[in-house]
């Protein structure tokens, strides 16, 4: 037991610790019923949660992993660049950029309010959304031209942007002149508002129920909780150093060593290649979150996550290399290098973790942003989207078809119907894409075709996917997965495959074809049980000459 | 033998276990009214011997019975026990998949073992038509039907017992899909079979094909469930009102409900709720926050000004664990959490003390059953702690075993260094900090301030907790109805027939919009009235209640607002939006300048099928000081250790008032009445706590 706990009532401290996570799910729920972006309400590209006066995460809402270690880091900085005295009851921070707390990319916004008990600072609320344009070269900000940061938008560098309670209202008109969907900006910042203020009124009730000591007590010891259960698991896991190395689509090679003692996890990025030029960069606190999403999967994915759970884990990374970008960087793709960092990481675990790890999944977030006329209104539609894959096999079972990769959780993708109401294009079709790959004991789950039919010219195509020439790994013996990538199919019958493009004119008839990979195999494809291989044969999930090259059998 | 006239009202209700039975008789003479209950076991698969053995039980005769209202638990037992039958799907060209690839989604976020729920129809038994519709409702392929007879020679091959058809956007416009299902029956006349409009017209694919699925899945046991039972209770000589209880808190015809009984999924929490609906309204409490807690669930549900809130987002096997499976029917809005008398104490590896969500359910049931339950549940901390009376157990009918209770409470007190009665107090306190939480869902996180509601606490375990969870949130009154065991039973009594209609259209709320906005109503409201017309409600029977689901243009989710009868000019479209920017910035805070887009509407269609009239309960002139047993120690956990009077519920009468702290114990539950908090008994005998202070 720790002394907070024997100091305090620990049912008290439980119902206090407890309530944290309710106010995180609260504040999501309200951001979620009100955001204007379709990226935000439906992909689920935010999260919520709670601080320590001192930026220390305490809790954390549901959306997605990859936003859970952001907001610690983005209030923190907040605190050190702005003056204490400064700061004030009612008072709302924003913050998009990484040099300034941002973490990500220039269009995630964090806002962040302190909770004041008298004059003291007891706790903050914020939260992450991705706002779908703050300006830059290309509509949707996010441009793999981008070689320095001015040329992704605006920079909002941790400023004031509620005073007292008062909005700052010079700032808002230039956040909204600086973009070009001003109304889903204001929508979309405003949801973020409605939302910290929600968490700010919850955790001043909560301490006005139990008193200031008590609540500051319950959050120090619900971190060491954090601390306490991931040291248990980090005992027992298998003790060494590993190191991996591995080419990606864009033929750089990113290595990582890491190295598990009783105490500590470190992560080693030290030996990676100089900052890139584009926008394919991560900042230091992003590929810490890398490094916190693996050890959260491999220690214990079910319980809370806080500050404690993280004490463990030390990241080495070397300043100005793609790991830890230092200014003017540009950072628009940042999502792709986290995520293939943290896939690196994973790649170079599996194999040393006694099936703690399922094989590799199609581990991108395959964004793709479409943009152009609606020729049901006029006005200009934007489609910005993560897709859905095929996750790798494991020792307990086949992957999961046509799923959010890791860096997403309660996404949802957009419905058809949906789609084709709000934007100018047809859907000609939504299936399991069935090309060969990730055959094994345990064999991949599939990715998906998805096919848009562009109903009026000047539409536009602009799509970042990695795991295009590499596709998802196997493990013990199972077969690598597909690939992902987007084809276009002219309306006069050319094809053309892109992974990444900026910008891509389309016409009137033009199909994009988004194709995203089978997950890898998990275990020799020879030991695959009869019963499954029929009912992959019956299911039409394989095909008889697919399965007699592969099975022998079929 | 004399010609009687049968004026009896009935509850059946059809669980897991037992069949339980309720009526309500008046005597045409005196007013005086009797209540009846019996219960006997629950018969599967020949559920109508259950109905008709609990009918005799009690000394019902069917040909007594004017009106009976039925609920039943088939639906959701055949879904969760996987007991339906094998399915086959019928669905646009190019989108067989959208069964398997449903949202994408997971819950469970840093689990990397994550498993999706599994289609309930596998993949070669999902086929395509090609024919496409427009968003917009219009055709842009024609339907091509020539594949079907194949697609339904397969089907036959395979076993196939019900076809599911969901085709894009027949939500819309649902030709294609009305030719498909007439074909099916033309080529097919025996098989089940349903298409998704027949169920819903809202949008979205994946969930109304999930709904369409699991609708047929369920079909032909539900039919045969209601046929056995409409010829069994027959056979009794009952001549009188057959009406089956719905997921929307209303009853509907056997007819109806054998056509789409997918809408039976909820109906058991729903006649709670719409109880406690009921009782605000007799009582002048227009709103309510109803709790129920039985052994190993507490469900909860807010009543605004008298509405129950029905909603189409309605998913089975949902949880922080699992995506679930989505069914877009008429589901009044509750939420559900694993906590009830059963949830079992337990301590994590870090010292922990945690309760719930799993349940020592019925067997081995609590430790206090003396049935080998080898843990400490919320029912054997409140009878350490004394609010439970050890020698008044569950009525009287169960010795509880004391020393199990001392046991596995000491076995949690170990563990956590607490000592015994720390450990039955934290229990208790987690418990309701649980509930507190699922109270919270239901009310601050839509918008609403508890303390503006009175709690309604029914179930067997919903009086015990009522009060300590009312000081936590504010609330000043308590309500605990008479027969607070067998109020779902009574909410089906006073339930009307009710439908409810959704139906998704996208209309900018704009003046100039006025009649495309009043011809959406319009269509609606006469798509009603010729379906309660073919079943012999006539027009005039039948009343309507409109909502209109709004949102900001971009916005997804959207605002129900209540749309006054009437015509629906541009007057009535500015009061509309006036309605959608107050309602709006009550929920989330703040409201914007912005062009505000109608998503759809919402019709309730209600006719009544004539309820129940409570009667007053009459007094005898017995004194508060004559309902006393005794009194004992109770520990009211951070409010004190207390002697409480202990008071037998079944003598309290109208007009009696007392103080707590009192324990008033009946045979099918028991009300804690903290210190500060004082008891007085209304006109209809319902127990009511105007709360003091603060216990948790």
């Amino acid at each position: 037991m720790t002394s907070a706990a024997t100091e305090f009532d620990p049912i008290t401290l439980e119902i206090i610790q407890s309530s944290l996570q309710a106010i995180s799910d609260e504040m999501f729920a309200a951001m979620r019923r009100t955001a204007m972006s379709a990226i935000i309400y439906e992909v689920l590209d935010m999260g919520t949660g709670i601080t320590d006066g001192r930026g220390n995460l305490a809790a954390s809402g549901a959306g997605i992993p990859a936003f859970v270690g952001v907001l610690d880091k983005a209030v923190k900085r907040i605190i050190e660049l702005n003056a204490r005295d400064q700061m004030a009851p009612g008072d709302v921070f924003i913050t998009n950029d990484p040099y300034h707390g941002g973490v990500t990319h220039l269009n995630d916004a964090v806002l962040a309010m302190p909770v004041f008990v008298g004059d003291e600072i007891v706790a903050w609320t914020a939260n992450i959304a991705h706002w779908s344009d703050v300006g830059g070269l290309v509509a949707g900000s996010m441009s793999s031209d981008a070689r320095e940061i001015f040329q992704e938008g605006l920079r909002l560098p941790a400023v004031k942007l509620i005073a007292g309670g008062t909005p700052n209202q010079p700032v808002m008109e230039i956040m909204k002149v600086n973009s070009r969907l001003p109304d889903l900006l204001q929508g979309d910042m405003w949801a973020g508002i409605a939302a910290v203020r929600v968490g700010e009124r919850r955790l001043i009730e909560l301490v006005d129920r139990y008193g200031c000591e008590t609540f500051v007590a319950a959050m120090a010891h619900f971190m060491d909780y954090g601390e306490q259960v991931a040291r248990q698991a980090l005992r027992s896991l298998p003790k060494g150093r590993f190191e991996l190395e591995e080419e990606q689509d864009t033929g750089v090679v990113y290595r990582v060593a890491v190295e598990i003692t009783d105490d500590t996890f470190v992560v080693d990025l030290t030996n990676n290649p100089d900052q890139d030029t584009g926008p394919n960069n991560a900042c230091r606190d992003g590929s810490m979150i890398a490094a916190q999403m693996v050890f959260k999967n491999i220690t214990d994915p079910y319980g809370a996550t806080n500050d404690g759970t993280f004490r463990p884990l030390v990241l080495r990374t070397r300043e100005g290399s793609v790991f830890d970008a230092l200014p003017p960087a540009a950072f628009a793709i940042y999502y792709e290098v986290e995520i293939r960092l943290y896939d690196l990481i994973w790649r170079c675990l599996a194999p040393h973790l006694e099936g703690r790890l399922p094989a590799g999944s199609f581990s991108s977030i395959c964004a793709t942003i479409v943009f152009g006329p609606h020729p049901d209104t006029g006005r200009h539609f934007t489609i910005i989207e993560p897709q859905i894959g095929g996750w790798g096999g494991s020792a307990s079972g086949d992957g999961n078809s046509a799923t959010f990769s890791a860096f997403h959780g309660e996404t949802y993708n957009c419905p058809v119907e949906v789609a084709e109401t709000r934007y100018g294009l047809f859907v000609d079709r939504l299936a399991l894409n069935d090309a060969p790959g990730g055959e094994g004991e345990h064999r991949g789950g599939k990715g998906i075709i998805l096919e848009y039919r562009v109903r009026s010219d000047h539409t536009h195509l602009t799509c970042a996917y990695s795991r295009f020439k590499h596709p998802a790994w196997a493990i013990a013996g199972g077969l690598e997965g597909s690939p992902n990538y987007i084809e276009v199919v002219r309306r006069d019958g050319t094809h053309e495959i892109h992974a990444v493009v900026t910008g891509l004119p389309l016409e009137e008839g033009d199909v994009i074809r988004v194709v995203t990979g089978n997950g890898g195999g998990y275990g020799e494809p020879s030991n695959r049980s009869p019963e499954a291989i029929a009912d992959d044969l019956e299911n039409g999930y394989l095909t008889p000459e697919r399965a007699r090259e592969i099975y022998g059998s079929g | 033998m004399t010609q009687h006239h049968a004026t009896l009202r009935a509850a059946t209700d059809v669980g897991g276990t037992f069949t339980d039975l309720v009526t309500f008789e008046t005597d045409p003479v005196t007013g005086r009214q009797t209540i009846r209950s019996a219960k006997s076991d629950t018969t599967p698969p020949d559920f109508e011997r259950g109905v008709v053995a609990v009918l005799a039980k009690a000394a019902v005769r069917p040909d007594e019975i004017a009106f009976l209202a039925h609920g039943t638990t088939i639906v959701i037992n055949a879904l969760t026990e996987r007991k339906g039958v094998r399915v086959g799907l019928i669905t646009t060209e190019g989108f067989r998949d959208s069964l398997e690839i449903a949202r994408g989604n997971r819950p469970d976020f840093f689990n990397l073992f994550y498993e999706k729920p599994a289609p309930f129809v596998p993949r070669r038994l999902r086929r395509e038509v090609p024919g496409r519709t427009a968003h917009t409702g219009a055709e842009r392929t024609p339907l091509d039907l020539a594949g079907l007879p194949e697609i339904l020679a397969d089907f036959r091959a395979e076993g196939v017992e019900a076809v599911a058809i969901c085709l894009l956007h027949s939500y819309a416009n649902a030709a294609h899909e009305r030719a498909v299902l007439e074909r099916v029956r033309e080529l097919w006349p025996e098989v089940s079979v349903v298409a998704s409009h027949q169920i819903t017209r809202e949008w979205r694919e994946y969930e109304r094909t999930s709904t369409t699925v699991l609708s047929a899945y369920v079909q032909p046991i539900a039919e045969r469930y209601l046929s056995r039972l409409a010829n069994g209770m027959r056979d009794g000589g009952f001549d009188g009102s057959l009406y089956v209880m719905q997921s929307n808190c209303g009853v509907d015809t056997l007819e109806r409900t054998r056509q789409i009984p997918i809408t039976m999924v909820e109906s058991g929490p729903a006649s709670g709720f719409w109880g406690a609906a009921e009782l605000g309204r007799l009582l002048g409490e227009p709103n309510v926050l109803a709790l129920d807690i039985g052994g190993t669930t507490a469900k909860c549900s807010l009543i605004e000004d008298g509405h129950v809130k029905i909603m189409t987002d309605y998913w089975i096997e949902r949880d922080h664990r699992s995506a679930g499976y989505p069914i877009m029917v008429p589901v009044v809005d509750l939420v559900e959490i694993g906590q009830g008398g059963g949830s079992i104490a337990w301590v994590d590896d870090f010292g922990k003390l945690r309760v719930g969500p799993q349940s020592a359910g019925a067997m081995p049931g609590p430790a206090s059953y003396g049935k080998g339950g080898a843990h400490a549940t919320t029912t054997d901390a409140n009878l350490a702690l004394g609010r439970i009376n050890p020698d008044f157990f569950c009525g009287g009918e169960v010795e509880a075993d004391m020393d199990a209770v001392a046991r596995t409470l000491d076995a949690v007190a170990e563990r956590t260094g607490m000592s015994r009665a720390e450990a039955a107090r934290g229990i208790v306190r987690i418990a309701n900090h649980n509930m507190i939480s699922a109270l919270k869902l239901v009310s601050v996180n839509r918008g609403h301030d508890p303390r503006e509601f009175t709690l309604v606490a029914f179930g067997g375990g919903g009086p015990m907790h009522a009060a300590a969870l009312a000081g936590e949130l504010g609330i000043r009154k308590v309500i605990v109805p008479r027969g607070a065991g067998v109020f779902s039973a009574w909410g089906m009594l006073m339930s009307d027939l009710r439908r409810d209609y959704f139906l998704t259209r996208l209309i900018p709320l704009r003046r100039e919009r006025a009649d495309a906005i009043a011809a959406t109503f319009a269509e609606v409201e006469e798509h009603a009235r010729e379906q309660f017309e073919e079943e012999g409600v006539t027009a005039e029977r039948v009343r309507f209640v409109r909502f209109a689901k709004l949102r900001y243009e971009n916005q997804e989710h959207a605002v129900e607002i209540h749309v006054s009868g009437g015509v629906i000019d541009a007057d009535a479209v500015d009061d509309i939006a006036i309605a959608f920017h107050e309602a709006y910035e009550r929920q989330y805070t703040y409201r914007l300048d912005a062009p505000v887009e109608l998503v759809g509407v919402h019709v309730v269609a209600h006719a009544e099928v004539g309820k129940l009239e409570l009667e007053q309960l009459p007094t005898t002139g017995r004194t508060v000081g004559e309902t006393v047993k005794g009194a004992r120690f109770v520990d009211y956990a951070l409010a004190g250790v207390h002697e409480a009077t202990i008071v037998d519920g079944s003598l309290l009468e109208p007009g009696m008032e007392l103080d707590g702290p009192a324990i008033v114990e009946s045979v099918d539950t028991t009300i804690v009445v903290p210190p500060d908090d004082r008891v007085s008994i209304d006109e209809y005998g319902n127990v009511h706590i105007e709360v003091g202070g603060s216990t948790a």
